[in-house]
């Protein structure tokens, strides 16, 4: 299925304690820092892959929005 | 006309920083029922305008209050144990009491004690005076606006004397008079009535600036450092001092201390902010101890380079990745600091202070 | 003979639900211990705790279906569902029920997660460290001493659990620390 980059997700940066998992199910938006904690870079990302990632994210720290 | 109409037309803006519109928080409060919180805290470092307010014009302050919330409750926050704090008490007012901690004073700290919690800020996801909001413990937040006191007192005097009044102070794109809080190295430090436009050299004249005071901070902790050449070139406006990174902000000046190495000041700024660390948010928490622990090598000279470079990377990563604007600030001061003392950095790197010439210097 | 079977499937279906609980539990004090995988070991974690749990619903499903179907002892749906009311070892069919019905509670909540406040979702999920040995107790007792692999496998599992809780509450985490360290200060 191809990327369908229609969303934006935000993270909660209190929630966020730094699982890293939304860095490896959306690496071309977001990376980690030295701590583990994500940089965003600008742009949507496709509304499968966003989903998984808020869905998996231990601290539910990800929302769509 | 409505207030929020009348502020529109004013032009004001928020005198606590962010520099939001007013009529359209005011409207918006109208809208929602919100009640109103007052932020008196003078929570930046040097700060004093909000305490100038409550002393000098406390009841305009109430009126202004009282138009923005239509008589729906009204809390003045002010700081534990300050004066603020107890001419508000005795003139009856309801009080919210802070701890003194940087970021206690912040919009969504002050929101979150209000309801019971820590005065530590909260995740923003939709603004908190349309009452959607939800606290950290996920439990709804009523409709609240929070506004900077000098903010209510100019909006008691703009329903008073009207926008042409307003508008006739300051600049086209930063109308209407402001305050602001001049200390450090000065003979009378002192809260003036400014406005946008003024030259920044007439403003230290009037405190009487210490004749070998080098460097002036303009918004303290969260703001940038200047050469005091460069800042008496300038106007006090949000237009001239964009060009440095910086913004009218807050309405606090600081003359720094002469007499102190420069960098040592920075230093001590940097680990002050470290430990007002809310601890809620991994960048902030980690990153500003990192960020004060590299300066900290610069200004002793050790392993400069690496700390240098690692500085940098440090502060590009850090602003919008915290709950609130605390570590953008830091981020913007440190970054600040490292361009405009570069030169007394690398003398430093080399072992000698142009501030202690004949010290090898340690920090 | 179907009795039989049944009741071998349920024995087999039991077993497997303790070893697969086991698991569950030990990824998931593994992505909230200390020196947590960040990335990509995060996220195969992450995603095994989450399907080896489905996966584990299932078992039991067939553990309890099988259970009640045997005729050989007597536990009705009911007694499935609301713990202590079966005719064949109350007690202890009890706690596989109450263990269940946790089970039930957490799979709930967190395939209801963006939808509850987190808080709920938190306390609900602590239940786990209640529901797991109330499984492995169930387990032993009801294993017959004819049938002593059920009893090692169950020992094992507690054992193996048990290690990982304990690491789990020994070790220090750099969030926690630091979120813990702040706390100290005057906040209010």
């Amino acid at each position: 299925m191809s990327p369908d980059p229609s969303v934006d997700v935000r993270v909660d940066r209190i929630r966020c304690s730094g699982h890293g998992i939304c860095a490896q199910l959306l690496p071309e938006t977001i990376r980690l820092d030295e701590w583990g904690y994500p940089i965003q870079s600008a742009g949507r990302v496709d509304a499968r892959a966003a989903k998984r990632a808020v869905d998996f994210c231990p601290a539910r720290a990800l929302r769509l929005s | 006309m409505s207030l929020a109409n009348l502020l529109d037309e004013a032009g004001l803006t928020g005198r606590g920083g962010a520099a939001f519109a007013t009529g359209i928080k005011v409207r918006a409060a109208h809208e929602s029922g919100a009640t109103l919180i007052v932020n008196a805290c003078d929570g930046e470092v040097g700060a004093a305008k909000d305490g100038w307010v409550v002393a000098h014009h406390l009841p305009a302050l109430i009126e202004g209050a009282r138009l923005v919330t239509g008589g729906r409750p009204v809390r003045v926050a002010a700081k534990r144990g300050s004066r603020t704090l107890e001419l508000l008490t005795r003139a009856g007012v309801d009080v919210l009491a802070i701890p003194n901690r940087y970021v206690s004073s912040e919009e969504s700290a002050l929101i979150s004690l209000a309801q019971g919690g820590l005065a530590r800020p909260l995740t923003k996801t939709i603004p908190f005076v349309r009452g959607q909001g939800r606290d950290g413990n996920d439990r709804p937040i009523p409709a609240t606006v929070v506004l900077n006191a000098e903010t209510v007192w100019r909006v008691a005097q703009i329903a008073d004397r009207g926008p042409g009044w307003f508008r006739s102070q300051g600049t086209a794109t930063e109308p209407g008079p402001r305050l602001v809080a001049i200390g450090g190295a000065v003979a009378r430090p002192a809260v003036l009535e400014a406005a946008a436009g003024m030259p920044i050299r007439a403003l230290l004249d009037h405190v009487g600036v210490a004749t070998d005071a080098e460097y002036v901070g303009v918004g303290g902790l969260g703001g940038i450092l200047l050469p005091r050449d460069t800042a008496g070139e300038l106007l006090w406006s949000s237009t001239d001092l964009a060009r440095f990174g910086g913004s009218v902000g807050p309405g606090v000046v600081t003359v720094h201390d002469p007499s102190e190495c420069i960098v040592d000041t920075v230093d001590h700024l940097l680990t002050y902010a470290a430990g007002e660390s809310a601890g809620q948010c991994g960048p902030c928490m980690f990153g500003l101890p990192a960020i004060a622990t590299d300066w900290h090598a610069l200004a002793t000279g050790i392993e400069a380079s690496t700390a240098d470079s690692r500085l940098e990377r440090r502060l590009a990563e850090l602003p919008g990745r915290g709950a609130c604007r605390f570590p953008d600030g830091i981020a913007r001061f440190a970054s600040s600091a490292r361009t405009v003392l570069a030169d007394h950095l690398t003398a430093h790197a080399l072992g000698h202070c142009p501030t202690h010439p004949k010290e090898r210097h340690v920090a | 003979m179907i009795n039989e079977l049944l009741w071998y499937l349920s024995r087999a279906t039991g077993i497997t639900s303790i070893a697969l609980l086991t698991a569950v539990l030990l990824l998931g004090v593994v992505t909230s211990g200390r020196r947590r995988p960040v990335g990509e070991r995060a996220t195969i974690l992450m995603g095994l705790h989450r399907w080896l749990s489905l996966g584990m619903v299932a078992f039991l499903g067939v553990h309890i279906t099988t259970a009640i179907a045997e005729t050989y002892v007597s536990i009705d749906w009911i007694s499935a569902l609301v713990p202590f009311t079966s005719a064949y070892s109350t007690a202890w069919v009890g706690l596989g029920t109450l263990a269940f019905d946790l089970v039930l509670a957490v799979v709930a909540t967190s395939l209801l997660r963006q939808r509850i406040p987190e808080r709920l979702w938190r306390r609900v999920h602590w239940g786990a460290y209640a529901m797991w040995p109330i499984a492995l107790v169930h387990g032993l007792m009801l294993a017959t001493s004819a049938e002593p692999i059920l009893t090692a496998i169950t020992i094992a599992c507690g054992a193996v659990g048990a290690a990982g809780i304990a690491w789990r509450l020994s070790t220090g985490h750099a969030d926690r620390d630091a979120r813990r360290g702040a706390l100290q200060g005057e906040w209010s």
